[in-house]
C-alpha cells in the first residue's frame, strides 16, 4: 500500500484533517476526499490551468501539487468564492453577465486566475488582462468574453472603491 | 389584436443571460468524473505502443493477483460475445473495417486498447496496467496517404486494397472545356496537419447497474445521447428500453464526442458482468491518442480561369488520411467527400471534378471535428483565388466578389449539386470591407522587418441539415429530425424536455427565449432537460451545426399545438369565446382586460379539480412533436484580417480581424457572438499552431498540451464583429452558427500570408504556418 502522511489543510475556511496517499495530488485531495468537485482536471501536466486554485492567496496548479504540500496551508475553490452573506464574488458575477463562459469546464481555473490578477492589478489593460490568463486554456470561447468580464470586473471594482471612499 | 395593449417582452433576438451557466460559475455542476455511486469501481485500459503489430501474447497474471483488481477482460474474453464496430456501409466505401473494442490479433495504431481493468480504484487499476506484458510482433506501418495508396503499401486492413477506406469520383458540367477555353490556370497543393479538438474535458462513462429501473444507465460525455443508446443496444443484444443514457454537463465536443467509441461499449459491458457500477474518465495522453483526430489532409487543386478571374472549373485530388479505421459510425467518409464534394463554397463553379481518398493508416482514427471537411475545402480554393488575383492584377476582393453567387442568381444550384438561396454572400463581403476600411487596410505600412498581409475570405456553411442532406456522405444516416416534448406543468411551469445536449452553446436557453415568445410566458416560468433519453423524446443530439435550428423549430410547431390547448381550456375557464382570449406573462386573459386566469392556476385546476372540465378541452399540456426543416440552411461569414510577420523569427502577428456573419434569425446575440469568436479562436489555432506529429513508425510525438500548442488568450486578437443576417427558409428563420467561423478563420489568415510572404517573391502550402514554414515560405534555406 502506499505510503499514508496525516495533513491539515484549511479549504474555503474550514480545517480538515486527513491521512492521505503521499502520491496523493491537491486536486485529487480536494475532489475524492473533500467532494470539493468543482475543481477540474484539464490535462494533469500542470499546461491548461482548469485546476487552478489559490493556496495561501497565490494561485496553484492543483494538478502539480502534491496534498501533503498543502499541509498547513490555506486553501481557496471555486466553492468557497461566494461571501460570508453568500454572494457571487464581482468576478463570478461579470463572468456571468459578460457571458464569459460556454462548456464552463476551464472556468474554475479562471475565476481563480482572474481574481489573483485583479488583485495584484486593480485597473488592468485589455493587454495585462490577456497577458495575465495566458496561463489558462479556455477552448470555447476565443477569450473576447471572458476578457470583457474581467475588464468589466475591474470597472466595478473601481466603481465599488470610489463609493466607498465618497461614502466613508 | 391590439399590439400595444398585449406586448410580451421579445425574447428572441435578445441577449437573456442563460441561467444554465449558473452552476458552473458556483463549481456546482456536475460533469461526468464529478458522478458517483457506492460501490463504483474504476477503470483504466492497456493501450498499444506499437503502431501496427501482431499481438502475440498478452500476460495478466500478475496485474490479476494486484489486491484491488477485479476484472481484466482482452480481446479474446470479448470475442463472440459483443459485436465489433463494422464499418458504416458507405456508397464509395473501399472496404469493410471491423474494429473490435479491444484488439484482437493485431494492433493498428498506438492507443488501441488492448486490456481493460476494472478495480476497486483508479490508482490501482493504473498499477495493475503496468504489470501487463504485452508481446508484439511488429508489422511495417503506413503513416501518410499518398504512400498509403501506393501499390505494394503494407495494408493496414487486408479486405481493403489501396488502403482505400474511401474512394470516390465525381465529374459534373464541362470540365475539361473549362480548362481548354481559360486564360489563366492555376495549380496548388495545400496540406494541412492533423488536429485535436482538444475538448478540456476528455471523454468518460460511468455505467451503472439497475439504476432506477433500467437495466444499464449510463452516464456519458457525448452529443448523441439516443444514438449512444441505440447502439449500445445493438452491439450488447440488448434492448432499448432497458437503457438510460445521460449526458451530464460536458467540457466541450467539438465533433470529437460525436462518434462512438469502444472504451464506453467496454465499460457497459464490464457493467453488467460485474453487475456493479464502472467508470471510466479518459486522461489526456489517452486523449491525444485514442480520440478521434481530423483533418490530415493533403489536396491538389487546379482551377480554370477567364480573363477577368471568373472560375470556368474546378479539379481537385484529394488525399485524406483518415487513420486505422472507419469511424463509428460516421464512416471515413466525413473528411474526404466533404472536402472534395464542398469545394466550391459560396462562389459559381460551372464545372468540377474530383478525386476524394480516405486512405488508412497506422494512426488514431480520425472523424468529425467543427465544420468538417469546409476549412480545407474553402482554404484550397481561397488560396487559389488569391493567386488568381495577383496573376490577373485583380484585387484580392474583387476578384471574389465577381465570382461570389449574387443574389439575384438565388436559387441557384451549383456544381456539386448544392443549392443556395437566402444567404448573405455577396452582402457580407461588401459589410466586411467596409467594416475594416479595406482599402486603407492594404496600404497601411507595417513596422520595418515586418510584412503586412491582408487576407479575405468567404465561406459558405450547410447549417440545421433536414432529412434529405445525408451528414454523413455516402451513407444512410439522415439525422434530419428531432422531437421535443413540451410540458405544463401543474405549477404553471412550462418544461422543455429535448435530446439535444449543449456543452456551452446554451440551448437550454435559446429554446426557452422561442418558447416564452411562442406561448406569452415569462422565461423564468420556462425550465429545459435536454440530455436525458429517459426523460427527453427522441433527437439524434448536437452536432453540425443543428441543435438551434432544429430544436426552435420543433418548440415553435409544439408551442403552437399547446398554445392552441391552453387558449380552449382558459376561455372555457373565463366563460369567454377563444377568440377573445390570449396569453401575457404567463397568463391567459381576455382581450378587453377584464378577467384573466394565471396558467399556475389553470395548470393546477386541470389536474386537480378537473371534475367541471370537458374532457376533449382537457387532453393535457403535454405535446410531442418533431421538426423536420426537410432541406440545409446556409450560413455566410466574410472575414477580413491584416497580420504582420516577422521576417526574421516567422512569427504571424494578427493585427486586425473583422467578420461579418449571415447566422439567419439571432436567437440569443451574446451566445452567438461567443459561438463565432470561438470558432475563429479554433481556427487560429489550426491554421498558425495545432498540429499532431507523427514519425515515420507511427509513433505519435505530440501527447501533452505542451507539445500540442492551441492558442491562449494572447494568440487571439480582439475580433470586430458584424452581422448581415438574412432569415433562413427553416422555421423561425434560424440557421446554425456553431461551425462557420472557424472556415473563415483558416482562409483569411492563410490568404494573409500568402499575401504577405509574395510580397517577396514567396509563398505557402503547408499548414499550419508554423514559424518554420514561414520562414521556408520566404525562401529561406533551412536545414531539416
Amino acid at each position: 500500500m502506499p505510503t499514508e502522511v496525516a495533513i491539515e489543510v484549511t479549504v474555503n475556511g474550514r480545517m480538515f484533517a486527513r491521512r492521505v496517499p503521499a502520491r496523493l495530488s491537491l486536486a485529487d485531495f480536494l475532489r475524492d476526499h473533500l467532494a470539493l468537485t468543482g475543481t477540474h482536471l484539464g490535462c494533469e501536466h500542470g499546461v491548461c490551468g482548469a485546476c487552478t486554485v489559490s493556496v495561501d492567496g497565490v494561485s496553484a496548479r492543483s494538478c502539480l501539487m502534491l496534498a501533503v504540500q498543502a499541509d498547513g496551508a490555506e486553501v481557496i475553490t471555486i466553492e468557497g468564492l461566494r461571501d460570508t452573506k453568500g454572494d457571487w464574488h464581482p468576478v463570478q458575477t461579470a463572468f456571468f453577465e459578460n457571458f464569459g463562459l460556454q462548456c464552463g469546464y476551464c472556468t474554475p481555473g479562471f475565476l481563480i486566475t482572474a481574481i489573483e490578477l485583479l488583485q495584484e492589478n486593480p485597473t488592468p489593460t485589455e493587454a495585462e488582462v490577456r497577458e495575465g490568463l495566458s496561463g489558462n486554456i479556455c477552448r470555447c470561447s476565443g477569450y473576447q468574453q471572458i476578457v470583457d468580464a474581467v475588464l468589466a470586473a475591474a470597472q466595478a471594482g473601481q466603481a465599488a472603491a470610489k463609493e466607498q471612499t465618497a461614502g466613508g | 389584436m391590439n399590439e400595444t395593449r398585449f406586448s410580451n417582452q421579445q425574447m428572441v433576438g435578445t441577449s437573456v443571460l442563460p441561467d444554465e451557466a449558473r452552476p458552473l460559475l458556483d463549481g456546482e455542476a456536475r460533469f461526468l468524473n464529478d458522478i458517483s455511486f457506492a460501490g463504483m469501481f474504476h477503470a483504466a485500459f492497456l493501450r498499444s505502443d506499437h503502431a501496427h503489430a501482431r499481438l502475440l501474447s498478452v500476460d495478466i497474471l500478475a496485474a490479476q493477483a494486484l489486491p484491488g483488481v477485479r476484472l481484466i477482460l482482452t480481446g479474446a474474453d470479448l470475442l463472440g460475445k459483443v459485436e465489433p464496430f463494422r464499418s458504416m456501409p458507405n456508397r464509395f466505401s473501399g472496404g469493410e473495417t471491423v474494429q473490435h473494442w479491444l484488439a484482437v490479433d493485431k494492433v493498428r495504431f498506438v492507443g488501441e486498447a488492448i486490456c481493460v481493468v476494472i478495480a476497486e480504484d483508479r490508482a490501482t487499476a493504473e498499477d495493475a496496467i503496468a504489470l501487463i506484458e504485452v508481446e508484439y510482433d511488429p508489422l511495417p506501418v503506413v503513416t501518410d496517404a499518398r504512400s498509403g495508396e501506393a501499390e505494394g503499401a503494407p495494408l493496414v486492413h487486408d479486405d481493403c486494397p489501396n488502403n482505400y477506406l474511401i474512394r470516390r469520383d465525381y465529374s459534373r458540367g464541362p470540365v475539361d472545356e473549362g480548362f481548354a477555353a481559360a486564360d489563366l490556370v492555376v495549380r496548388r497543393r495545400f496540406r494541412i496537419g492533423r488536429k485535436q479538438a482538444l475538448c478540456l474535458e476528455g471523454r468518460g462513462c460511468v455505467a451503472a447497474f439497475r439504476e432506477g429501473g433500467f437495466e444499464l444507465s449510463l452516464w456519458m460525455s457525448h452529443q448523441l445521447p439516443y444514438v449512444v443508446r441505440h447502439y449500445i443496444a445493438r452491439h450488447l443484444g440488448l434492448s432499448e428500453a432497458s437503457l438510460r443514457v445521460v449526458a451530464p454537463q460536458t467540457g466541450g465536443g467539438f465533433g470529437q464526442k460525436a462518434s462512438i467509441y469502444p472504451e464506453e461499449f467496454v465499460i457497459a459491458w464490464a457493467a453488467l458482468q460485474l453487475r456493479r457500477p464502472v467508470k471510466w474518465v479518459e486522461d489526456r495522453l489517452e486523449n491525444m491518442v485514442a480520440s478521434t483526430h481530423s483533418r490530415d489532409h493533403d489536396i491538389d487543386v487546379e482551377v480554370a480561369f477567364d480573363a477577368r478571374g471568373r472560375i470556368l472549373a474546378l479539379r481537385s485530388d484529394v488525399f485524406v488520411d483518415v487513420g486505422a479505421y472507419s469511424t463509428y459510425l460516421w464512416s471515413a467518409g466525413m473528411e474526404p467527400l466533404q472536402t472534395a464534394g464542398l469545394m466550391p463554397g459560396p462562389y459559381v463553379v460551372p464545372a468540377m471534378a474530383y478525386a476524394a481518398r480516405g486512405v488508412a493508416t497506422n494512426k488514431t482514427p480520425t472523424g468529425p471535428y467543427r465544420a468538417v471537411g469546409r476549412p480545407t475545402a474553402s482554404c484550397s480554393l481561397e488560396l487559389v483565388l488569391e493567386e488568381a488575383a495577383r496573376k490577373l492584377q485583380i484585387d484580392p476582393a474583387e476578384i471574389r466578389l465577381r465570382n461570389l453567387i449574387q443574389p439575384e442568381m438565388m436559387p441557384f444550384r451549383n456544381a456539386n449539386n448544392l443549392v443556395h438561396s437566402n444567404v448573405a454572400y455577396r452582402e457580407c463581403l461588401e459589410l466586411a470591407l467596409e467594416k475594416s476600411d479595406y482599402a486603407a487596410l492594404r496600404t497601411t505600412q507595417t513596422a520595418p522587418g515586418k510584412l503586412r498581409g491582408v487576407g479575405v475570405a468567404v465561406f459558405a456553411e450547410l447549417t440545421g441539415l433536414g432529412t434529405t442532406t445525408a451528414v454523413g456522405p455516402g451513407t444512410l444516416l439522415q439525422p434530419g429530425r428531432d422531437a421535443v416534448t413540451l410540458r405544463l406543468e401543474t405549477s404553471g411551469v412550462l418544461t422543455i424536455g429535448a435530446a439535444l445536449p449543449s456543452q456551452g452553446q446554451r440551448i437550454a436557453t435559446a429554446m426557452r427565449q422561442v418558447a416564452a415568445d411562442e406561448l406569452g410566458m415569462r422565461i423564468e416560468d420556462i425550465r429545459c432537460l435536454t440530455n436525458d433519453t429517459g426523460m427527453a423524446p427522441y433527437g439524434f443530439g448536437t452536432f453540425a451545426s443543428r441543435t438551434a435550428v432544429l430544436g426552435s423549430g420543433a418548440v415553435i410547431k409544439a408551442a403552437r399545438k399547446l398554445r392552441a390547448r391552453i387558449l380552449a381550456l382558459g376561455a372555457h375557464m373565463l366563460g369567454r369565446d377563444i377568440a377573445d382570449v390570449t396569453i401575457v406573462d404567463s397568463t391567459v386573459i381576455s382581450l378587453d382586460r377584464t378577467a384573466s386566469i394565471s396558467l399556475r392556476d389553470m395548470a393546477e385546476k386541470s389536474f386537480f379539480s378537473a371534475k367541471d372540465i370537458p374532457d376533449e378541452l382537457n387532453e393535457g399540456f403535454d405535446i410531442t412533436t418533431f421538426y423536420d426543416p426537410k432541406h440545409g440552411s446556409f450560413a455566410a461569414g466574410a472575414h477580413v484580417v491584416a497580420i504582420d510577420v516577422d521576417t526574421e523569427t516567422g512569427a504571424v502577428e494578427i493585427v486586425r480581424y473583422v467578420a461579418a456573419e449571415d447566422v439567419g434569425r439571432i436567437i440569443n446575440p451574446a451566445v452567438v457572438e461567443g459561438q463565432i469568436i470561438g470558432g475563429i479562436a479554433q481556427g487560429i489555432g489550426e491554421i498558425l499552431l495545432e498540429e499532431l506529429i507523427y514519425d515515420d513508425q507511427g509513433q505519435p510525438r505530440t501527447v501533452t498540451l505542451a507539445d500540442y500548442t492551441v492558442p491562449s488568450a494572447l494568440e487571439i486578437p480582439r475580433v470586430e464583429l458584424h452581422h448581415a443576417n438574412i432569415p433562413s427558409a427553416a422555421l423561425g428563420g434560424f440557421k446554425g452558427c456553431g461551425e462557420g467561423s472557424i472556415i473563415g478563420a483558416v482562409s483569411a489568415i492563410a490568404c494573409a500570408l500568402s499575401d504577405a510572404l509574395s510580397q517577396r517573391g514567396g509563398d505557402i502550402h503547408d499548414f499550419p504556418a508554423t514559424p518554420e514554414r514561414v520562414i521556408r515560405g520566404l525562401g529561406v534555406m533551412l536545414d531539416t
